[in-house]
């Protein structure tokens, strides 16, 4: 039977190579394309308050439909302690909350009728409301949007209704390993007392009051921390004079305040393999270097020295060695973040079954071991960087992806058209470069490595791939233990 | 005057709507051996978005080999005669090794098996059940899969189409069809004819064995560790009696683990001939170019003269209420699912509405590079139970069409302090109105202009264009997708109370509730 298929295959092959098809895919020939990055000033417009926008039309295969995003500087960063989740809830009330003129239910009434989409969000460092509308109801759309922006009702029985949903949240906290992992995490990277590992907890949702959505809202309201990002189907003048009337006519009120500085991290990390007990049916597990800021001269290096050791999928080594090879996980990742406030993290992540927990992560290190003794192969590399270079134009597919990108880069304070020399850059990378930055960037002695699940299990390893997780790595294991999801304090 | 207000909406949308679906040039061609091409021209961006599916999926499997066309969709990936391999030859005899030694391994199992059967051990999947001639066995396959795997080029067809500068390369199984996606730059169109025609020209399924144990984390990942992922998969087969969606997609651990590779041949030439096949292009080319593409490299595939064969069983209609009562580690919640019709049934639309008008029209923000975010629903269930009676926090519907069935859910979420039993009554209030008086115009002419929106929005983009397509090609035609919004257009409130009169039935109901379960960690 399988002789016979194969058999088959073999004829196919034949009766391919009678027609002019190359017997290799490497020997076809492909025209270049030429790709112009899309240029800041092209896009950028300061409205009359200063507030900067950046404007992008649709071309004519675009659709009816125009999307505004205003974005500002602010979210949890500046929840008062205590009050943790004031942002988040601030951030879905301003849209479902009504605002002076229209009630909650009449707001979304008249969107309805206009098929239109009015939504909005904070999250730890930014806050946005956005708009989706059909292009001839642009002038209705943008004063719902203004209505909602400047003068939001947050309707007591609204916000009453958002706290039962944020208790729902809250009590599933534990449910499952990833959710676990997300809040240990936190905690090991940052300690008890930063903004990014301050959930929201029952008593501090509690404490949370309509005065405090009010106030929120009142000091955040400054033209300084104000971006706009539109796209869609329309004139481009006529969409600057309309967001001139509108954001663009924004003034600081009396309790509007420029937004303070992000603050930076100064946890002392405890290197270690830190285990949190979980019945599950499988494990998840990360790991966390420190990493460098996309500012940084080193980032294109770092970038391509993670994309080959984990930041492309298949053509990644962690992939091919703990999936495909091994059979261990559906995926295993890892990530060199930007860094928007401060150095940013290389993170791991995979899951796999309790048992494999030390064997898949002994592949991993053994993989970034190999990375920073051994130099990459030049084809290796070339793949690697080809493939940055040659999808580079996928990044702009779409005019509100360009809007929004600008946008939000300006508000996160990278350098303008920081993209435009990025494909050079990327090619100038060398297989020296590569290793010089895994061997930066990889320090085991600063690793934190968090595993979620089984912990009998994932303690004692597979018996098909001896050795338990202690001995993993010279790291100490440390028993972190579940925390209360209402009050995040550790569960003994 | 709302009412004007709202048909005068409708007069404007439709004249203003230079995006109808109707309006996508799409371009159909069949090659000689039967394979179809389907293909939108767009050439503002230097991409394409490239697809081809087969028409099998889950639904055509049987038991004891659930999961093999999700277990082929992988396989798909691990390369050809060419791809994949340093010596095509020394690899077709390590394969060949390693279906003899998987036979030992087969009848070791079922001596396992048997004793599972009889008790004396609890489960045959456990390394410390294992008999001495099953180590033995596995060892032996253990060294052959590492002699191969120095002649691999691990997961090349990968390797190429990055280098390329594809993104997005993908695949996934539903009941009814396998789907293989990825988007190229332009100037690469025919590198895609020539990898995917040289994997459904001569594949090679190697690394078979270990990709299985792939599956079985894959299932672990998406199923059994979410909270209910195995209460949503038992619940799903009792709502389901005797089609073949009652198991998921990813198939039972028992089959996955079991597959061999001989199945695996023998699901191949049944099902991915080109006969069975429709490739999907959006982007910047040309089309009469791609046809001669085309033709070159897929047509060299002959064509499945048996053709394929259909999925017989009919569900038969459910005789009564059907209740599952669980307790699972997250928070409760009620279902309620009725089996209704096929996504390309003439009752489909109506029952789209339907789910509309009581469940909200959910409205994505989302694009690649927008900022995410969905508006609450609106649907009367919301406004009734979570807004004014104040007893749940979320609520609701939607219409779930396949190619051989679908389901209308209603999905409750209770308030804390109330439980799923309490919020029974309050839905059934709201699905009597429906029942006894219908909707109203506005509501369904909101409806409408919402999927007109939401058509708008998916058809912006190359992908989501090929996403579009590919749901409708899926169970039905080209003129499915083209007729979609005029059949939407066409639904009357008068046919929205009568698809609810016809599924929403008391004897069709299948509901879950859950509790939290306590005290476990």
């Amino acid at each position: 039977m399988i002789r016979r298929a194969t058999l088959t295959i073999l004829l196919g092959v034949a009766t391919a190579f009678a027609q002019d098809i190359p017997d290799r895919p490497e020997k076809l020939q492909f025209a270049p394309i030429k790709f112009e990055t899309p240029r800041v000033k092209d896009f950028k417009v300061k409205l009359q308050n200063g507030i900067p926008a950046f404007v992008a039309q649709n071309g004519k295969e675009g659709s009816p439909l125009v999307r505004v995003t205003v974005s500002w500087r602010g979210g949890a960063y500046l929840d008062p302690k205590g009050k943790e989740g004031l942002a988040g809830l601030f951030g879905s009330q301003l849209t479902q909350g009504g605002t002076t003129k229209l009630e909650a239910a009449k707001l979304e009434d008249r969107l309805e009728a206009l098929a239109a989409t009015l939504t909005s969000s904070c999250a730890d460092t930014s806050c946005n409301i956005s708009l989706q509308v059909l292009d001839k109801d642009l002038p209705e759309g943008l004063d719902l949007l203004m209505q909602a922006l400047t003068q939001p009702a947050f309707s007591q029985e609204r916000l009453d209704l958002a706290k039962r949903q944020a208790r729902q949240r809250i009590n599933r906290r534990n449910d499952d390993v990833t959710s676990i992992a997300n809040y240990q995490m936190r905690y090991l990277l940052y300690g008890e007392n930063f903004f990014a590992s301050a959930d929201d907890t029952v008593a501090s949702q509690e404490a949370i009051t309509r005065d405090d959505l009010v106030g929120f809202h009142a000091r955040g309201l400054h033209p300084a921390n104000l971006f706009v990002a539109a796209s869609g189907q329309f004139d481009r003048k006529a969409m600057v004079d309309a967001l001139n009337r509108t954001v663009g006519s924004i003034k600081a009120g009396p309790q509007a305040r420029v937004s303070p500085v992000v603050p930076t991290p100064d946890f002392p990390r405890s290197p270690g393999i830190f285990v949190t007990d979980k019945d599950a049916p499988q494990a998840t597990v990360r790991w966390v270097f420190p990493g460098i800021r996309r500012t940084d001269a080193d980032w294109y290096a770092g970038f391509v020295a993670n994309q080959i050791l984990g930041g492309r999928g298949f053509t990644s080594r962690l992939m091919k060695k703990i999936r495909s090879d091994e059979g261990l996980t559906y995926g295993v990742y890892s990530t060199l973040e930007p860094g928007t406030y401060w150095r940013g993290d290389v993170t791991g992540s995979m899951q796999t079954k309790n048992r494999s927990v030390a064997y898949a992560m002994r592949l991993a290190l053994e993989e970034i071991r190999k990375l920073k003794e051994q130099l990459v192969s030049d084809d290796e590399l070339r793949v690697n960087k080809d493939g940055i270079i040659e999808a580079f134009p996928s990044q702009w597919a779409t005019k509100q992806a360009i809007a929004n990108r600008f946008a939000d880069e300006a508000r996160e304070g990278w350098p303008e058209d920081w993209w435009v020399s990025y494909r050079e850059k990327i090619q100038a990378v060398t297989v020296a470069d590569v290793q010089r930055m895994a061997k930066k960037l990889a320090d085991n002695d600063k690793m934190v490595i968090l595993a979620v699940g089984k912990a009998s299990e994932m303690e004692a390893g597979d018996p098909d791939h001896p050795g338990a997780l202690k001995d993993m790595a010279p790291l100490p294991l440390k028993r972190v233990p579940l925390r209360d999801p209402a009050t995040l304090k550790p569960v003994p | 005057m709302i009412l004007t207000r709202g048909l005068v909406l409708a007069a404007v949308f439709l004249a203003a709507t230079p995006l109808m679906a109707q309006d996508v040039p799409v371009v159909e061609r069949t090659l000689s051996n039967g394979m179809r091409l389907v293909m939108v021209e767009r050439h503002e961006q230097p991409t394409i978005a490239c697809a081809w599916l087969a028409r099998v999926g889950s639904a055509n499997e049987r038991s004891g080999t659930t999961g093999i066309a999700h277990l082929f969709e992988h396989m798909m990936f691990k390369g050809t005669m060419t791809i994949g391999t340093r010596d095509p030859r020394r690899d077709a005899e390590l394969n060949a090794r390693q279906d003899e030694v998987q036979i030992r391994i087969r009848e070791e199992m079922s001596i396992l098996r048997e004793k599972q059967r009889r008790g004396e051990i609890a489960d045959m999947m456990d390394p410390k059940a294992r008999t001495p001639r099953l180590q033995e066995a596995l060892d032996e396959f253990d060294r052959l899969v590492k002699e191969q795997r120095e002649l691999i080029v691990k997961d090349e067809m990968d390797k190429i189409y990055t280098q390329a500068g594809g993104t997005g390369l993908n695949a996934s199984t539903s009941e009814d069809r396998t789907n293989y996606i990825i988007s190229l730059p332009s100037n690469k169109l025919e590198l895609w004819f020539w990898l995917e025609s040289d994997r459904l020209a001569n594949p090679v399924f190697r690394e078979f064995y270990s990709e299985r144990d792939v599956i079985l984390e894959e299932r672990r990942q998406t199923l059994e560790s979410r909270p209910s992922g195995v209460v949503d998969e038992a619940f799903n087969a009792m709502t389901w009696m005797a089609s073949p969606y009652h198991w998921e997609v990813i198939g039972w651990s028992s089959d996955i683990s079991q597959v061999t590779r001989e199945q695996a041949n023998q699901f191949f030439a049944t099902y991915y001939a080109p006969n069975n096949i429709t490739a999907i292009l959006v982007g910047d080319f040309n089309a009469d170019a791609a046809y001669a593409l085309a033709e070159k490299y897929f047509g060299r595939i002959p064509a499945n003269p048996k053709g394929v064969p259909e999925v017989i069983t009919l569900e038969p209609k459910q005789p009564a209420e059907q209740r599952m009562v669980a307790e699972v580690e997250t928070n409760p919640s009620l279902q309620v699912v009725f089996k209704t019709t096929s996504a390309v049934h003439k009752d489909a639309p109506a029952l789209q509405a339907l789910a509309g008008i009581l469940g909200g029209t959910p409205m994505f923000m989302g694009r690649p590079g927008g900022p995410g975010g969905q508006r609450p629903p609106s649907g009367r269930l919301y406004k009734a139970l979570v807004l004014n009676q104040k007893v749940a926090t979320n609520a609701s519907a939607s219409f779930s069409g396949m190619k051989m069935g679908g389901t209308f859910n209603i999905r409750v979420t209770p308030a804390p302090g109330k439980s799923p039993g309490e919020l029974e009554p309050a839905l059934q209030a709201e699905i009597d109105k429906v029942l006894k008086d219908g909707v109203t115009d506005e509501e369904l002419q909101r409806f409408k202009n919402a999927t007109l929106v939401g058509f708008y929005g998916r058809l912006e983009t190359n992908t989501g264009i090929r996403e579009t397509l590919t749901q409708f090609l899926a169970v039905g035609t080209v003129q499915d997708f083209k007729d979609s919004l005029a059949r939407t257009q066409a639904v009357t409130r008068e046919d929205v109370q009568r698809v609810a009169q016809k599924y929403l039935v008391k004897e069709g109901r299948n509901v879950l509730v859950t509790s939290r379960k306590e005290g476990k960690r």
